[in-house]
């Protein structure tokens, strides 16, 4: 099985460093959704990157004679840029007393699904190529795209390493933080920024179902298999990658799809941590009992 | 000295205590006629307050009336319109406790992580923060149970780990936001029993933000009755009285104050 993988590697090193790339990039930024339990988001925001994506499409087959490039570059900015102004905007919905998160994140889904295939619906590559990437049935990509993941992993990875407590506290406490001294009105805005990017870019790489699996799978087994939250910013982009890898060598040896053999297996193991931590809260809450009942 | 003053985004000075701490009754906390608010209006005018070491504030009022507001001012999260906000020490030395921590069951953490988050902004080494983190557990009844689950606490011992984790930076000045507001007596009198030994064997300095006047008759020292955009502070005997509660709490006849004690 290694060694189909390692023979595969000239054909598809670009696309496998990629995709690995994404699942740190997105479990890092993915622990903040889950600790706001704002799953869905993720959801949402890959929709609306598939707008940006469409719109890329149509905006530039405006400009030229030839038929639509599905790897032109303004795709991946436009979606970027469209995913992170959503994702900006949805997230300060939280704060909004007339319209409920879960609500506008419905309405995000919804009208970006609809009208990413509308603006291709007479265009038959670009929505195939949009029918591809909302399935995530190819991982491509360049190595200027490898460039552009890397650097975005050593940012997140830096950050995270050098912020770790006040991260932890904001994810946590967010009022408390504020009055810490944590940014906090700020760095949401970042965080939002910063994820609809990630999200945008990701998508016109590895697709929604990939983007969203790794955003929100990994930090939910992360939170299964730690004791604290800080060790979250260790565990969730491990378990992505080690998803990724193992996600790839299989679907490479089986000739399945690879993002969606990593999506599942990621889905397996948090069954399996949901029901380990099921019985670990069983005995640990039989030990407390037992020691709360001794003289 | 910190100092918040004039303009919402005004200069702010934040460094170590200044050569007035010198004095062990110089103030903590200096508010000389500010205007605090959000956006163009601000919701508290002409606000004059001056806390010491050892006082523990109530600050009393209605709903809405800019309690938390004014809290968020010490706080240094917003600044004074007009006037300022001079903290007389370092923000490193200020404990906060929210009214209640509305943390994701979905994360994980242990009391120790809970509590030594308190440190975020201060910079100690790693022995000094174990030994405080030991310090602030034993203080709030918590010994032994670092590496316990924050979720296995009952809710009157979450509020404790909230003490601890306000206590840990071994504060100066302790500012409570409604903290006692979902817990049940005994907890209640737990937490007030862990202010007036702060306040008895360290002269900690403490803000509380109430509607329980109640408490503030048997704990405060000092109290600042909060009613249409103005603040009135003074000592406690002097302002804890029938008439003038009923003016602030906008009740009338006899024994509205006492009503008001319940109006949460």
């Amino acid at each position: 099985m290694i060694a189909d993988f390692v023979a595969s590697w000239a054909l598809f090193r670009d696309a496998y460093l990629v995709g690995w790339l994404i699942a740190v990039v997105l479990a890092l930024q993915g622990i903040f959704v889950v600790a706001r339990d704002q799953i869905f988001i993720g959801a949402a925001v890959s929709q609306a990157a598939a707008l940006g994506i469409s719109l890329g499409m149509v905006i530039g087959s405006a400009f030229s004679e030839a038929p639509i490039d599905p790897y032109h570059a303004h795709d991946s900015l436009s979606a970027a840029a469209i995913a992170a102004a959503i994702a900006a905007a949805v997230l300060s919905t939280n704060e909004s007393p007339r319209h409920s998160f879960e609500a506008v994140t419905g309405w995000v889904f919804l009208f970006a699904s609809s009208t990413s295939i509308l603006l291709l619906a007479h265009s038959p590559h670009g929505l195939e190529e949009i029918h591809h990437l909302l399935s995530s049935s190819i991982i491509g990509a360049t190595p200027a795209d490898v460039g552009w993941f890397a650097a975005l992993a050593a940012i997140a990875i830096a950050i995270v390493s050098l912020k770790r407590d006040a991260l932890t506290l904001y994810m946590m406490d967010p009022p408390v933080a504020a009055a810490l001294g944590v940014p906090a009105h700020r760095w949401s805005r970042l965080l939002a920024v910063s994820l609809g990017t990630t999200v945008g870019l990701s998508m016109r790489s590895s697709g929604l179902l990939y983007s969203f699996g790794c955003l929100v799978l990994p930090p939910l087994i992360a939170t299964q298999i730690c004791r604290e939250s800080r060790s979250l910013f260790a565990v969730a982009p491990v378990v992505a990658l080690l998803t990724a890898v193992a996600g790839f060598v299989v679907a490479n040896r089986f000739d399945f799809p690879p993002a969606q053999m990593t999506v599942a297996l990621q889905s397996v193991l948090l069954t399996l941590a949901w029901i380990s931590g099921g019985i670990r809260h069983s005995v640990r809450r039989t030990a407390y009992s037992v020691r709360d009942e001794k003289p | 000295m910190s100092r918040l003053s004039g303009h919402p985004h005004g200069p702010t000075e934040v460094g170590g205590c200044s050569a007035d701490v010198s004095d062990a009754n110089a103030p903590l906390l200096r508010i000389d006629d500010a205007a605090i608010g959000f956006g163009t209006r601000p919701v508290l005018e002409h606000v004059d307050l001056e806390i010491a070491p050892g006082q523990v504030w109530f600050f009393l009022g209605r709903n809405g009336v800019g309690k938390t507001t004014l809290v968020r001012a010490i706080l240094g999260e917003i600044a004074p319109r007009v006037g300022s906000v001079r903290l007389f020490c370092d923000r490193g030395e200020i404990g906060f406790i929210p009214q209640e921590s509305r943390l994701n069951r979905n994360l994980p953490t242990t009391i120790a992580e809970f509590v030594g988050l308190g440190l975020v902004g201060t910079r100690h080494p790693r022995a000094e923060r174990g030994e405080r983190l030991q310090w602030a557990l034993s203080h709030t009844g918590l010994t032994g149970m670092d590496g316990d689950s924050y979720w296995s606490l009952s809710g009157g011992q979450r509020q404790r780990a909230a003490i601890a984790r306000a206590l840990i930076r071994k504060p100066r000045l302790l500012v409570l936001d409604e903290p006692t507001s979902n817990l049940d007596v005994t907890a209640e009198g737990d937490l007030l029993d862990v202010i007036e030994e702060l306040q008895g064997r360290h002269r900690v300095a403490t803000v509380f933000v109430t509607h329980k006047i109640e408490l503030a008759q048997r704990h405060a020292t000092h109290v600042a009755l909060f009613r249409r955009g103005r603040v009135r502070p003074g000592r406690a005997e002097d302002l804890l009285r029938r008439e003038i509660l009923d003016e602030t709490f906008e009740r009338r006849g006899a024994g509205a104050a006492d009503g008001a004690a319940h109006d949460r």
